[in-house]
């Protein structure tokens, strides 16, 4: 009962804690008042007595602070009063404070975004379920060579899998398709996937509304029912909630099908390695359709299905490889065409976060470092403003405040900034998402999922509380040593620092230094590389090209199909400032071509499967080569009269020549694309190379097919234009439906887009290293700044008896410009040696620079240091105005 | 049972009650003049630990404050006795005094053995 009286009334004297004190103030005043008069009527002067009862009265602070103790909820109180005081030091000194929080929250604000952009591409598990348990399964080849493109499996391999290993639980089989939902206003285009019966209850999704396949519904005829993807329902359809049982029309299907169901969100591909050389194809994107099918009875040994299989509980992957292994060799020893291949496990996260992972962890330790630069800078900046209050600090130990007490006080205020700067940082982080999905959306897989959330926050502020453990523990340890009598008897020399503080400060600025520099010279290898990029010969024009995928999505008849090209083209040629329009299936740097295996006139035939030569085909109209700027070496370009009426013709490119016919003309040989005993394409021109494949890649082999006797489904419509590509986009757009209403018009961008899109992973490293550097830079000449400036400071006295001495003003000089070389070549010189070693994480985006590359550690080295000692003139010049007479003052 | 408490405190905390009991209510500096006077000046009331003492008092109950007049008209903070402190007191003595006779008796005892 009195332990819970006692508990309610300290509770109540926190609440009311201002009374108490002023109660215990007025009782002391009264105490010495009283005494003071006892004291008079003993006979001494009111002086004397009033000193009497005042060193009678003993320490006050002391007694407050037993009082306080006694007073209230001792732990709340004390951290209560802590954070006032606090608070209050913190307003009295508004730049200091700004400088450190601001400090830290570039520091927060850069590992939280970055660490957000983790958290939702590499961290959120794909939403299937047990995620860690599937495996796609690819095909390579046996003897270890690599493969010209990618290559899947027949179905009666998977289908044989499924059912003898043991390993496994199952085994599905999909492949990608690509289709356009028709409506009368312009089409929209659908992702989608089909799948085997296994498919979904392996994956382990479920559907928002509506129902997944029937047994019965797959199978290779006419597709009668799909399930509609979350995402393409809500943003085609606007969740029309009417969809199920509906039938919709799809783009080279004969009939309607039926809406059974709609996904859960959020589910999307699973990698599709041949998908890829398709347009609109993304890997990252939510999957619009799904549509069951069973694999075609005549069609069991094509190698048309990519296969995901989930190993039984408790079975590693390694173990699921050694039985496909042993399980193809046996197909392979019974089927010819399965010979050569054997299948190669990863998991799907794996799998799916290669692309992540390489741009998101550089990045990771990129923001890393700023914040260990922020946290040595505002370490240095609290070790400062420590040594410049140790006189605060004395009084407050001679006036009877524990050392513990002290620390908790001094460890309160570094939180506190902390928390300021956390917040800060948070709010920062926050904004840097935004941007950083801006920017980065072609360069970070999935990005779009990313949102900075609770996560976020909660990795801000364990960031924040660790930064004021680091940064508060070393300056408030200094008051245990503290010896009050030492700093008070020292008077008014502010500031003074030990050799062991100004050893650490410079220790701690070398490391910022060296960070920094490792920082500045990832930046400058990636500056480099896009210098070089941008140097680098694509073979082709990239300005004044405007491109859009333009599909003809009703007729399946040639005839009429070309009819649409054909005038499509003539239509868009006939807009005024148009050079010249064309259609094609190959765009540069969009990834997109037919991969196909062909044989080659004087090439002997393969033996194996896996011995074929794979090419990438394109298929273009005849303008395309004029066009795009790609010079016609040999023979003759497309006519338009190389339609379906007359023999097919190739255009090869000059590195196809080159490895198939070394220097031999060209024009006149044959190319075969069904075997050498169907008639084959001849070779009717040759033109020059282009690196359409990658930009940082010497140009591929390519087959150019005639347009009009390919007839490729997806394509681009391309066009040259003498103005600015914005401004015919309406016009395009208009012509091209006035000959069919529902063609579908998607995808419009300038090749000079295409082509920043295909370097955006690189773009975006880049921008925020640079980003990065140029924060980590200022953080540490503010250090070198701050450094060197106490250490004039705390040698004054040093420096003015030199001058009196007879050093000249150059000399004082020298000896600071010596001090701030000394710190500064000692971080360039540990920044060499750290970017050294941190630059290989960044070769994966380098491009003809080697991540040891002298040039860059050089002019980065050179410039570090040439900025640096323009720190150090501020306070060099502040030692050399040390006036000898402050010598004498100090005597 | 016997509390283990710091012996200073202890008899510091039973002499203010002690005090009060007698002379009924006191402020602070005549607690602290009446102990040293009744002591004969052996002891000097250290004030750090009287006026947390005070407090923990009050806050147990077993004393009373308000603000009073003094003798020469000043605003002081007068402390009294309550019941509770009464009992306390009470129930301390007997402690003390038993403590005390049974000290004594273990002095006397042991002089005369070595006697």
């Amino acid at each position: 009962m009195r332990a819970l009286r006692r508990l309610w009334l300290r509770a109540w004297n926190v609440v009311s804690g201002r009374s108490g004190q002023q109660r215990l103030r007025e009782e002391i005043e009264q105490h010495i008042a009283l005494e003071t008069a006892d004291n008079i009527r003993a006979g001494m002067t009111t002086a004397e007595a009033h000193r009497a009862a005042r060193i009678k009265f003993g320490p006050v602070e002391a007694i407050r602070e037993s009082y306080h103790s006694e007073k209230g909820l001792h732990v709340m109180e004390t951290i209560l009063q802590n954070c006032i005081f606090a608070l209050r030091m913190m307003r009295k000194s508004p730049g200091f404070t700004a400088l450190a929080a601001i400090t830290l929250a570039l520091g927060i604000g850069a590992t939280s975004a970055v660490f957000s952009l983790i958290q939702g591409v590499l961290l959120t598990p794909p939403p299937y379920q047990k995620p860690d348990q599937l495996v796609l399964v690819s095909a390579v080849r046996t003897d270890g060579h690599k493969m010209d493109s990618t290559r899947g499996w027949a179905a009666q391999q998977w289908m044989d899998w499924d059912k003898n290993a043991t390993t496994l639980q199952g085994v599905a089989g999909y492949t990608w398709t690509f289709n356009f939902l028709i409506r009368n206003d312009g089409s929209q285009s659908m992702q989608g996937m089909k799948i085997s019966r296994e498919y979904l209850r392996l994956m382990g999704v479920k559907t928002v509304t509506g129902r997944l396949f029937e047994d019965s519904e797959y199978g290779s005829g006419p597709v009668k029912s799909v399930v509609l993807g979350y995402e393409f329902w809500q943003r085609v359809l606007g969740g029309d909630p009417q969809m199920l049982g509906k039938t919709i029309r799809i783009s080279r299907w004969s009939s309607p099908v039926t809406v059974v169901g709609i996904m859960e969100p959020g589910v999307r591909f699973l990698p599709a390695p041949g998908a890829s050389k398709e347009p609109n194809y993304d890997v990252n994107a939510t999957v619009d359709l799904w549509i069951p099918v069973a694999p075609d009875l005549k069609e069991m040994k094509s190698p048309d299905w990519n296969v995901v299989a989930r190993v039984r509980d408790g079975v590693t992957v390694q173990k699921a490889q050694q039985e496909l292994t042993v399980l193809t060799a046996q197909q392979a020893g019974s089927e010819k065409t399965f010979e050569g291949f054997t299948p190669q496990l990863q998991t799907v996260s794996a799998e799916m976060n290669q692309e992540g992972q390489k741009i998101l962890l550089p990045l990771l330790g990129a923001a890393a470092l700023v914040l260990l630069i922020a946290c040595g800078n505002v370490s240095a900046l609290l070790l400062v403003r420590g040594l410049q209050r140790q006189q605060e600090y004395a009084i407050r130990i001679a006036m009877g405040m524990g050392r513990g007490a002290l620390l908790r006080l001094i460890m309160t205020e570094s939180l506190l900034l902390a928390l300021t700067g956390g917040t800060l940082g948070v709010g920062l982080a926050f904004g840097a998402v935004t941007l950083f999905k801006l920017i980065a959306i072609h360069a970070v897989p999935r990005l779009d999922a990313v949102t900075a959330h609770t996560a976020v926050l909660g990795w801000g502020f364990a960031a924040a509380v660790l930064a004021a453990f680091i940064a508060g523990t070393i300056p408030a340890l200094r008051v245990l040593r503290l010896d009050p009598m030492e700093v008070l008897k020292d008077g008014g020399a502010k500031g003074t620092a030990g050799v062991g503080e100004r050893r650490l400060l410079r220790a701690v600025v070398v490391l910022q230094t060296s960070l920094t520099l490792a920082l500045l010279v990832g930046a400058g290898l990636l500056i480099r590389t896009m210098a070089k990029i941008a140097a680098a010969p694509s073979g082709y024009d990239t300005s004044k090209i405007l491109t859009m995928s333009v599909t003809e999505v009703q007729n399946q008849d040639q005839a009429v199909w070309n009819d649409f090209h054909h005038r499509a083209l003539e239509r868009v040629a006939a807009i005024p400032g148009v050079q010249y329009a064309a259609f094609a299936w190959g765009v540069p740097l969009t990834g997109n071509n037919w991969p196909a295996t062909v044989e080659i006139e004087g090439q002997p035939p393969a033996i194996k499967e896996s011995d074929k030569i794979a090419l990438p085909l394109r298929s273009v109209t005849p303008d395309y080569f004029k066009l795009m700027g790609l010079a016609l070496l040999n023979g003759r370009a497309f006519r338009s009269t190389d339609d379906e009426k007359v023999p097919r013709v190739a255009v090869v490119n000059k590195a196809f020549a080159g490895r198939f016919f070394s220097g031999q003309p060209v024009i006149g040989r044959k190319i075969w694309l069904n075997g050498r005993d169907k008639p084959g394409m001849e070779i009717v021109g040759e033109i020059a190379d282009g690196r359409t494949d990658d930009l940082t890649r010497q140009a591929l082999p390519e087959v150019y097919l005639s347009f009009w006797q390919a007839g490729p489904f997806s394509k681009h419509l391309v066009i040259r234009i003498a103005a600015d590509p914005s401004t015919i986009v309406a016009g395009v757009e208009r012509e091209v439906r006035s000959v069919d209403p529902s063609a579908a018009i998607e995808n419009v961008k300038t090749l000079e887009q295409i082509r920043d899109d295909s370097l955006a992973s690189r773009t975006f490293v880049m921008r925020l290293l640079v980003g990065f550097s140029i924060i980590g830079s200022v953080l540490t000449l503010v250090g070198i700044y701050g450094v060197l400036s106490l250490s004039v400071i705390s040698r004054r006295r040093e420096l003015a008896i030199r001058a009196a001495v007879g050093a000249q003003q150059s000399d004082l000089r020298r000896l600071i410009f010596n001090e701030g070389i000394r710190v500064i070549g000692g971080g360039v010189f540990f920044g060499v040696v750290l970017a050294l070693i941190s630059s290989q994480v960044l070769s994966a985006f380098l491009y003809e620079v080697r991540p040891t590359d002298p040039v860059t550690l050089l002019v980065v080295g050179l410039l570090f240091l040439g900025v640096g000692l323009l720190a150090c003139w501020v306070p060099a010049w502040r030692a050399e105005k040390v006036h000898p007479i402050e010598a004498l003052r100090y005597s | 049972m016997a509390q283990k408490t710091d012996v200073k405190q202890g008899t510091l905390a039973l002499m203010v009650l002690k005090t009060l009991d007698v002379l009924g209510p006191l402020h602070g500096y005549g607690i602290a003049r009446r102990i040293e006077q009744i002591s004969g000046d052996l002891l000097s009331v250290n004030q750090g630990t009287l006026y947390p003492l005070l407090l923990k008092l009050e806050h147990e109950g077993s004393i009373d404050s308000d603000w009073g007049a003094s003798e020469n008209n000043r605003r002081a903070r007068y402390y009294r006795l309550t019941k509770v402190g009464s009992r306390q007191l009470q129930s301390e003595v007997r402690d003390w005094q038993q403590t005390t006779e049974i000290m004594a008796r273990f002095l006397t005892a042991k002089a005369e053995e070595l006697g």
